[in-house]
């Protein structure tokens, strides 16, 4: 069987969630016999120099079956390219590759529209396309987190989306959205790395029997075991993640400073993530004055430090340091594979209860869970957890560790080989 | 004080003067009517008549002006030579400016200006150039509110100062320094020397139109506008208009994507101004429906400017859902009449399908259906036809269109003037989607150019759309109007279609003054048919027989 994996960017140039689940997937899939993966990430002009005059698809760094895909005059808005010459590339690429399955782990900086024309070009492929966010349906982002007023969304519809993004008027988002359907329509699988997911997908208009569930796998190499920290006290936090408005870090600030005005202070949060250039001047600026505030503090009385950002090779020595896992996400967090890397690590996560962390920890069993936003019931929580005794030892016991490469490449492979609507009686169940 | 500028007649005097008017070459002298009218003299040397007795016979008559030497004359005493009752006002140049001449290539001729003639009307503004002259009657100007003026002149007076005059002469006229006599019915005048400015011929259409647009009145613009260019100024902009589509579709360039050039059931004919994302996203749209590929498209391009993106999207749009179309590009804009004519002129199918660009098939059996209704019902009722729209909101935006008339009573002068102007509505607009009254098949006035379904045969024994329209709107009513007067009814089908209305092109300020020398247009050529029987929601007209309701 011949798959060939679509993600957008390749993670060996610009991090992220969904090129990484990719490019695990090629990796994995490689190690199943009888099965031959491509992989085809696109690149943008972020990494100018791998353009090549007149070329639209090349080979990638000496890697075998790895091409990337040289984006141009990408349409945002429409989620398109408006280059002939690209899509022409694209269709030769499709048949001269041939591949039995396409599957897109993306298409923005391809095209949604390169679905369709997967399927002109391969009428008989089978078309799998991984949901790692709302983009389809979502302007905001893809998070489904107004704009309005940062809450989260449930439903889209031409009016709401305009309040989100008024600078086009409601029709547009009627089109848009009928322009993404249009085009989802030659998709067989639709995966989710979530079984929440699939709801807002189904609510919106896809069909329910269309979708499979399969979790993201972590290369278990990266995670070693960790032995349990050899500390009596159960008061250490971190976060891990980028310093964006959605992530949530200026909740764990707010039950930070909650906590000490109660006088509790036998506790301390290692912040692990950067891009906050990213996030909105007030969060940004609410952020930093916090952080400075706390520099200025004598060393003992201050319960934050900033670490910046990290690479996944520090993220063992990170993971020693702490106790809990913080992971107070204001969207929906598709599935949050920091939950993942926590777990590898036998770290417990406390989480804010919605989307792929209220579906994967169990409250009060392999975690916590609060309030989404609530920076007291944080601070309820972080204090519960520095100070209850066992409860560390109990929730850290019953920790299941995350889905491998190995079994996310199974369960793609279930998804490729299941005959048409197969994935129906996978919904159902 | 005695003033001999305060001239008045004995009924002697007035009699004789009466003789003369009747048989002026008996007694006129050139020589003392220059004498006794010095201003006259004046106005003679610089230019602004002929002869003195020129003057008097345009206006030293009306204004009882002398033209004899008094006899008999007694010393020591007021002499009156003139009507006691008309009273002759000192020719004091009367307050004006003119902000701009311009000439276009074609023949174009626009002045703007202001004056003030609120007791003594504007009748003639006069431009004087080294080798021809052109006189434009006061009465034809397009006359505007002027803020600016009323502030300058310090008066509360409700007159329209400003005046917009434009003329097609339809041949190329030579430029340079100008004068510009403004003469009021009194014979006052003011000259001014002005450089004309020559300019494109569409920047002239959209210098007038646009002008047009912003243009204040005391009154309902709505009317006012029309009123201000009943008099000429429509028809001029109407001819102005037709030379540029002319222009605009001669040598279209043409290229065919997909097998396009082989007969089908059907051409869908859309024309597109500026936005090229309709493209692609109507051929996503219709490419997935069963039936299609019985269908060819033909996009018209009416913005040059956007040709290379067109034809980019066109290829990708081929490469993608493969339906056969084929794209033509007009050197400029022509109207969306002309534009729809002229591609109608590559269909390769009886039966053409009129479309904007931002309609797509609300139902996924739609090309079937259509297919089915030109296929299946009397030839009658397919001549021309039209379907239901939805908002994007999904209730009812069209289901035919039917006529109403606006009038409004004007006193200028003291004298009842009406201002009629027509309107089109739509039947169902804003209604609940499934509103079977609306639903039905059946005949009506007028459906909208958003979707019209169209024999060929018929629609070329009609001319096709009417070309004089500018840019757009009203055409697809006039054709309507066409096929009614020709003997056949439009019709509406229930095949269901969404129009994202108000999306589908870029409005201007020109397109808003094209509108309201459409809506004048359309009124003239219109009226009377339509009060005779198509006026209202249930129209009495034959065939109708109150099939159609509100």
């Amino acid at each position: 069987m011949k798959v060939l994996i679509i993600c957008m960017y390749h993670p060996e140039l610009v991090r992220g969630g969904s090129q990484q689940v990719a490019y695990e997937l090629f990796q994995g899939l490689r190690q199943v016999p009888d099965v031959e993966p491509v992989l085809l990430a696109s690149i943008t002009g972020m990494s100018p120099t791998l353009y090549k005059s007149g070329a639209r698809i090349t080979g990638f760094d000496g890697r075998p079956d790895e091409y990337v895909f040289l984006s141009q005059e990408y349409d945002y808005p429409w989620q398109k390219s408006g280059n002939v010459q690209l899509a022409e590339a694209f269709a030769d690429f499709l048949a001269l590759i041939n591949p039995d399955v396409v599957h897109f782990h993306h298409f923005m900086t391809l095209g949604i529209d390169y679905l369709t024309l997967t399927r002109t070009v391969l009428p008989s492929a089978k078309i799998v396309f991984t949901a790692h966010e709302f983009l389809t349906i979502c302007v905001a982002d893809g998070h489904m987190r107004r704009f309005t007023d940062q809450s989260l969304c449930t439903s889209a519809s031409a009016v709401r989306c305009n309040q989100c993004r008024p600078e086009r008027p409601p029709e547009h988002y009627f089109m848009r959205e009928m322009w993404m359907k249009r085009h989802l329509e030659a998709v067989d699988v639709f995966t989710t790395p979530s079984r929440f997911m699939v709801e807002p997908f189904v609510n919106w208009g896809l069909p329910r029997e269309k979708f499979m569930q399969v979790a993201n796998g972590l290369d278990p190499r990266r995670t070693p075991a960790l032995a349990a920290p050899a500390r009596t006290h159960r008061n250490r936090f971190g976060f891990f993640g980028q310093l964006v408005d959605a992530k949530g870090v200026q909740v764990i600030l707010d039950a930070v400073t909650l906590l000490r005005a109660e006088g509790f202070t036998d506790f301390s949060v290692e912040i692990n993530g950067g891009n906050i250039q990213f996030a909105t001047p007030e969060c940004r600026a609410g952020i930093e004055a916090f952080l400075a505030a706390e520099a200025a503090l004598p060393p003992l009385e201050r319960n934050v430090v900033l670490n910046g950002g990290y690479h996944p090779d520090q993220l063992q020595a990170l993971m020693a340091r702490i106790d809990w896992c913080l992971v107070p996400s204001l969207w929906w967090e598709i599935f949050c594979l920091v939950i993942s890397e926590a777990w590898s690590f036998g770290r417990p996560v406390i989480a804010s209860n919605v989307g792929g962390p209220a579906e994967r920890i169990t409250n009060g069993v392999d975690g916590l869970l609060f309030e989404l936003g609530d920076a007291r019931a944080l601070a309820e929580i972080m204090r519960r957890a520095a100070t209850e005794e066992g409860l560390w030892e109990r929730l850290a016991a019953e920790i299941t560790p995350p889905a491998s490469r190995a079994a996310m490449a199974a369960g793609f492979l279930d998804v490729y080989r299941a005959p048409a609507g197969a994935a129906s009686a996978a919904a159902a169940g | 004080m005695a003033d001999i500028d305060d001239p008045a007649a004995t009924a002697e005097e007035a009699a004789s003067h009466g003789e003369v008017a009747a048989n002026p070459t008996v007694a006129f002298d050139e020589e003392t009517y220059l004498r006794l009218n010095p201003d006259v003299r004046l106005a003679v040397a610089s230019g602004g008549f002929r002869s003195g007795r020129d003057h008097y016979e345009r206006y030293g008559c009306a204004e009882g002006r002398p033209y004899l030497m008094p006899q008999g004359v007694v010393r020591g005493r007021v002499n009156m030579n003139a009507n006691p009752d008309m009273r002759r006002e000192k020719l004091k140049p009367p307050a004006a400016a003119v902000d701009a001449v311009k000439l276009s290539h074609a023949g174009g001729i626009y002045v703007a200006g202001w004056v003030n003639d609120s007791t003594d009307p504007l009748d003639s503004l006069d431009l004087y150039f080294s080798n021809w002259s052109v006189s434009l009657d006061g009465r034809n100007l397009a006359r505007q509110r002027r803020p600016d003026t009323e502030e300058a002149l310090a008066t509360a007076a409700r007159h329209p100062y400003g005046f917009i005059a434009f003329l097609f002469a339809a041949r190329r006229l030579p430029g340079g320094v100008c004068s510009v006599v403004a003469r009021l019915k009194s014979g006052a005048e003011i000259s001014f020397m002005v450089t004309a400015e020559m300019v494109e011929d569409h920047d002239m259409r959209k210098l007038m139109l646009s002008q047009f647009a912003r243009a204040k009145y005391y009154g309902n613009p709505y009317f006012e506008a029309v009123a201000a260019i009943d008099a000429s100024i429509g028809e001029q902009m109407v001819d102005f208009n037709k030379m540029l589509s002319r222009r605009a579709v001669n040598d279209p360039y043409v290229e065919r994507f997909g097998g396009a050039g082989q007969r089908c059931k059907g051409s869908i004919i859309v024309c597109l101004y500026g936005k090229v994302e309709y493209m692609f996203l109507q051929q996503a749209m219709f490419s997935k429906l069963p039936g299609m590929r019985d269908y060819e498209f033909i996009y018209v391009v009416n913005s040059p400017w956007i040709s290379e993106r067109v034809l980019q999207e066109a290829k990708l749009c081929s490469l993608i859902y493969g339906l056969r179309m084929t794209v033509v590009i007009l050197n400029s804009n022509a109207g969306f009449g002309a534009a729809n004519n002229a591609a109608a002129e590559h269909a390769n199918s009886d039966r053409l399908l009129l479309m904007n660009p931002d309609v797509f098939p609300k139902d996924v059996a739609w090309a079937q259906k259509h297919t089915s209704l030109i296929e299946t019902l009397p030839p009658a009722q397919t001549a021309l036809f039209g379907a239901p729209l939805y908002y994007d909101d999904g209730s009812l935006m069209h289901a035919g269109m039917y006529f109403q008339a606006d009038t409004l009573p004007g006193f200028p002068g003291r004298r009842k003037h009406e201002t009629s102007i027509l309107r089109v509505e739509h039947y169902g607009r804003g209604a609940p989607p499934d509103t079977a009254k609306y639903l039905k098949s059946r005949p009506v006035p007028a459906v909208t150019g958003a979707f019209i379904s169209v024999e060929r045969a018929w629609f070329e024994q009609l001319g096709g759309f009417t070309q004089d329209y500018v840019f757009g709107h009203y055409e697809d009513a006039d054709l309507c109007l066409k096929s009614i007067e020709a003997g056949r009814l439009p019709w509406l089908h229930d095949n269901r279609l969404w129009h994202v209305e108000g999306a589908g092109s870029d409005r201007r300020p020109q397109h808003e003054g094209g509108l309201a020398v459409n809506r004048w247009l359309f009124t003239r050529n219109w009226s009377e048919m339509v009060h005779n029987g198509l006026l209202g929601p249930e129209p009495s007209y034959p065939g109708f027989g109150g099939e159609v309701s509100r």
